[in-house]
């Protein structure tokens, strides 16, 4: 069979401008709170104000009298709907944690749902919600994670401990006799404080279900509507063609809305109570309360080195911090930790413990980057090595990093590392930096009385799973009657460019001009199946759908211009919306030409052919995992006096592979970049002792802004990965990257004066409380 | 984030306001720039029967040059009082200052008489008011009357002011002769209320002698606080043998409530402070050296 090549990519690695920018810029975005339905009403919560507590009453008849309300649900109306709750990736048969849509009997922290109010505005259905009374009897709370194991309050009862689960690779004393004989040993117990991934749209859903058809249609923020319409399928016993879900624009996510958690659950069973569509968008206070926590955790890591700074081995041993209800189930991400712990280093013996734990605090979910701890702990102690050794940090990890001839390489827990690049991206971030004469600088600056810092860091991370769920990929590609083309995938995007890549992928394999495609997404009524974003996926699994379904279409469309320019169909190219004779570029047919002979003039296509111009694929994923690669380089000042951290240079070097868009390329980075520095310096998600959140509006919970952040510079490394295209996954790096970097910088610019960072969030207060323990408040905390 | 209901009246003149004011009791409340007070409605942190919005009342806004004075009419939002060429000359710190508020969208909305009747211990404008002793011009349908800032602010978010008098206007002294002012603050991130500041006013005789020193505290209390004898301890001194940093560290020493939170320590908070007084006086000398 003749296969006919797409032409040389014209718009793959080129900026083109985002498609989403006109409209989203212009807030002319749709999210879930633009959407008005005839005869909507809309949902609040009535939430825990106790970190633990027994319902003894609910009493919400002065609610229910309001006028306006439409319903009032507790558990005893909601929770007995469940048929089943398990998500698609963990699977039916997996492991799985508690998730009762709204609690029953107990409440396990503040801001779990008690109550749902549903009312004719939000405004009367938060007067309603202040008239429902609610009897608790406090229990004491599991607040502090790392003391929930040996608790003997416990977060759930039935499931006997507070600890979820315990996983690890070989023991932690295997490399005893490694540690025993090195020439230095480095090990820190460092802690990573809860912070969340704050999207700008928080949750949010409708469920407009139709009494006459049954059938349920939900409009959803959500990463993933497919997810959404076969989770809800299974919760309500529905048939799942019978559910429709439409994502619109959805306002970030960063893996908070990946899955369906409790909240969604209690709109889905009380839709169909209603008779009327019901709204429930999350405000920013219920985001900060209930939306879930990431990243809290702390470790043991330790290190084993030679007389020469090289690594001998590496272990991990930590314990993440759960919050009542999580989503996924955690161990298994937890394991990640340790896996990824070794990092794009030789390293040949490595071991990891890791503990999940329950608590009476908001439950974990997926944060960009969701393991990233083991580079936290990793980067921040290789930094601590190299001040206790005498070496500099560049020069240490110089000595210790995966170079050209390493590669393939293959990790201690048996992944083989290709197609990777960290000696490369990390000389180009110091080269861009000019490490050596930085070097000079902060001398001179110290001289002075100023405190100039380095930060580096380097990290493998794995994207596009290839396994189960996440495996495949589909996409349909119409030619429409008039030659213009539409796109279909599931997308699934949260701000994350895919239909700009769509339509730049489709339209380089068409060979059609890019104003000549438009995209479908988000809908599953018009896509096919699909895990949507997740797993830093989308750019491989969409670039292997849509160019697997374009073969399909290209080769029709070779076939029909063939044989209406009686030419050979291997001398079809298809270029600028046209196919053409090759060396005979004035003879061609437009693709509108083409389009209206198969759909209008049948009869004038090749003998044999069907009708129409439309092809759909799936696209199955090779790899279990494709490997990302990328350095950091961060500098900073640091005021000694007020514990201040002004970002001078921030510096990523990444290698992606082939990019199709530099401009969604760097965006990605930076959005992870900026919600590191968050992570390093400003966000926590921070509890009182009795566990009531203390940061649940922006004015305590602290994003950085525009004004914190330095300018990003960017390098690029481009090794084809394995995958269609070469491309890999570039959504979550930068957020994994970003923290130690910081850190590292910081601890550089302090280390005169001999302090040793090993807990985050970096707050002015903290930093000064290293330098000035006077500082620290009464009970001897560093905040 | 839905407020609860409340009613609302937007009168058009200062006799309008207040007679609504003396009307409708202790569950109304004055709307400025609602900068503060429409986060804490939408959160339920307040709930009122009532809001008489001021923002319609024309003769609440302007700056005047009187002698020896500077009236800011208490309806003048801060991006009119941080641009106004007037302020800049005559009251330096307020518009140096200004830009330390918030973000641009505040300051468009915010008003100066919003602010200090807020009386919020960690804003720049209720600080400066104190330091610079201004007087501040409030009505009732009982009359008027000035209050000196220094019997203004009595606690947090808590004034003398009687709930049915309207802040109208702020006269912030001139001064004259060789001065100069600055303010320092450190806040977590650019806009944030600061964890501590200071402004300071310094005023020289021809020798580089102090003749006059004006702080004013920022976040490091329940109000404003102003340290008289960290003052006093300056003037007469040549303005090159004052040790900024001994001069930081008396105007916190004697500070009974300097706030403890997530984002610090009071000790924390007062080894911050002491250093804003320190930068701020030692910008301010040298501005004042240089007249």
């Amino acid at each position: 069979m003749t296969t006919t090549s797409p032409t040389a990519a014209r718009y793959a690695g080129s900026r083109v401008h985002r498609v989403e920018d006109a409209r989203l810029l212009t807030g002319r975005g749709t999210y879930v709170d633009d959407i008005e339905l005839p005869r909507m009403v809309h949902a609040c919560f009535v939430r825990s104000p106790m970190a633990r507590a027994t319902i003894v009453s609910i009493d919400a008849s002065a609610a229910a009298a309001l006028p306006g309300v439409v319903a009032v649900f507790t558990a005893a109306d909601l929770n007995g709907g469940v048929k089943e709750q398990w998500h698609t990736s963990s699977g039916e048969e997996g492991p799985e944690t508690p998730r009762p849509p709204l609690a029953e009997g107990e409440v396990r922290f503040v801001g779990d749902p008690v109550v749902l109010v549903v009312a004719g505005s939000r405004y009367i259905a938060e007067d309603a919600a202040e008239l429902v009374e609610i009897d608790y009897e406090p229990l004491t709370p599991v607040v502090d994670y790392t003391q929930a194991a040996e608790a003997t309050e416990l977060v759930h009862t039935s499931h006997g401990s507070n600890i979820i689960g315990d996983l690890g690779a070989f023991p932690l004393s295997t490399f005893d006799d490694v540690f025993d004989s090195a020439a230095h040993v480095v090990s820190e117990t460092i802690y990573q404080q809860g912070y969340a991934p704050v999207p700008m749209e928080g949750r949010g859903l409708i469920v407009d279900h139709s009494a006459t058809t049954g059938d349920l249609t939900i409009y959803s923020a959500t990463q993933s509507p497919h997810e959404v319409r076969m989770f809800c399928a299974r919760l309500l016993g529905l048939p799942e063609h019978r559910i429709r879900v439409v994502m619109r624009d959805t306002g970030g996510s960063f893996g908070q809305k990946v899955m369906v958690q409790r909240d969604e659950m209690c709109l889905m069973l009380a839709g169909p109570k209603l008779g009327v569509p019901v709204k429930w968008v999350e405000d920013r206070q219920e985001n900060l309360l209930s939306a879930g926590m990431s990243r809290r955790e702390h470790g043991v890591a330790r290190m084993a080195f030679d007389d020469d700074g090289v690594i001998q081995a590496a272990t991990i041993d930590f314990v993440q911090d759960c919050g009542a209800y999580p989503t996924p189930w955690p161990v298994m991400t937890a394991a990640a930790v340790g896996v990824f712990f070794p990092g794009p280093y030789r390293v040949s013996k490595a071991t990891f413990q890791a503990r999940t734990v329950y608590t009476n605090t908001v439950g974990r979910t997926a944060y960009r980057g969701p393991w990233q701890f083991e580079s936290l702990a990793r980067e921040v102690l290789l930094d601590i090595a190299a001040r206790r050794i005498g070496i500099d940090p560049a020069e240490l990890r110089r000595r210790n990093l995966l170079r050209k001839e390493d590669i393939p390489y293959a990790s201690p827990y048996g992944m083989t590392y290709e197609q990777i690049s960290p000696m490369e991206t990390f000389e180009q971030a110091l080269s861009m930096l000019d490490y050596d004469a930085f070097r000079v600088e902060q001398a001179q600056a110290r001289a002075a009385g100023r405190y100039l810092g380095v930060g580096i860091s380097n990290y493998v991370e794995p994207s596009t799973p290839g396994y189960g769920y996440y495996g495949t990929e589909a996409a349909t590609i119409r030619v429409e009657p008039s030659g213009k083309v539409n796109v279909h995938v599931v997308g699934g995007s949260c701000g994350n460019s895919i239909e700009t890549t769509v339509i730049q992928l489709t339209a380089d394999a068409l060979g059609l001009n890019i104003d000549d495609v438009a995209t479908v997404q988000g809908d599953t009524a018009v896509t096919s199946f699909g895990a949507g974003t997740a797993g830093s996926r989308s750019g491989s699994m969409t670039a292997g759908a849509v160019g697997q379904t374009a073969t399909i279409l290209r080769e029709k469309l070779a076939a029909i211009a063939a044989h209406l320019l009686e030419a050979a169909v291997g001398d079809i190219e298809l270029t600028d919306s046209r196919a053409t004779v090759r060396g005979t570029p004035t003879v061609g047919i437009t693709m509108a030409e083409m389009a209206k002979v198969a759909y209008f003039e049948p009869q004038k296509l090749p003998p044999g052919m069907t009708a129409g111009l439309e092809a759909s694929s799936r696209y199955t994923a090779t790899d279990t995992s494709i490997f990302v690669n990328a350095t950091h380089v961060c500098t900073c000042e640091v005021d000694p006096v007020t514990g201040r951290v002004d970002l001078l240079r921030y510096i990523v070097s990444e290698d992606c592979g082939p990019m199709i868009n530099p401009n969604v390329v760097e965006g990605q980075i930076a959005g992870g970049v900026v919600q590191g520095i968050g992570g390093a310096l400003y966000e926590e998600l921070a509890y009182d002792e009795d566990g009531n959140p203390v940061t649940t509006t922006f004015a305590d919970y602290l994003l950085p802004t525009s004004t914190e952040v330095p300018i990003i510079e960017y390098g690029h490394i481009e090794t084809p990965s394995p995958g269609p295209g070469g491309y890999k996954g570039v959504g979550e790096g930068g957020a994994i990257g970003a923290p130690p970097a910081v850190v590292n910088a910081v601890a550089d610019a302090l280390s005169p004066f001999g302090v040793t960072i090993t807990r985050l969030p970096l707050s002015p207060a903290r930093l000064v409380g290293l330098l000035d323990p006077s500082t620290r408040a009464a009970d001897g905390s560093d905040q | 984030m839905k407020s609860a209901p409340f009613g609302y009246q937007a009168p058009t003149t200062i006799a309008e306001a207040v007679g609504l004011l003396a009307e409708l009791g202790d569950g109304a409340k004055v709307l400025a720039g609602g900068q503060s007070l429409i986060p804490m409605l939408a959160l339920r942190m307040a709930v009122l029967d009532e809001l008489v919005d001021i923002g319609r009342i024309i003769e609440l806004r302007g700056i005047q040059r009187r002698d020896g004075h500077l009236r800011i009419g208490a309806g003048t939002t801060e991006a009119v009082v941080g641009a106004d060429p007037d302020v800049a000359a005559a009251v330096p710190l307020l518009t140096r200052a200004t830009p330390l508020i918030g973000h641009f969208q505040i300051r468009n909305r915010g008003t100066l008489g919003g602010s200090i009747a807020h009386a919020d211990p960690a804003a720049e404008y209720p600080a400066i008011a104190l330091a610079l002793d201004a007087g501040l011009e409030v009505v009732s349908t009982r009359g008027r009357r000035t209050i000196a800032a220094a019997d203004f602010f009595d606690g947090f978010w808590s004034t003398t002011m009687e709930p049915d008098e309207l802040l109208v206007a702020v006269d912030f002294p001139v001064w004259t002769g060789r001065r100069g002012f600055a303010v320092e603050e450190f806040a977590r991130r650019h806009g944030d209320f600061a964890i501590a500041g200071a402004c300071v006013g310094v005023a020289l005789d021809d020798n580089d002698r102090v003749t006059r020193c004006a702080i004013g505290l920022i976040g490091l209390g329940a109000k404003p606080e102003r340290p008289t004898a960290a003052e006093a301890s300056v003037v007469g001194v040549g303005v090159t043998d004052v040790v900024a940093d001994d001069l930081g560290r008396l105007a916190v020493a004697d500070l009974s409530s300097i706030p403890s939170d997530l984002q610090g320590s009071a000790r924390y908070r007062e080894r911050v402070g002491a250093a804003m007084v320190s930068r701020a006086f030692t910008a301010a000398a040298t501005e004042a050296r240089r007249d």
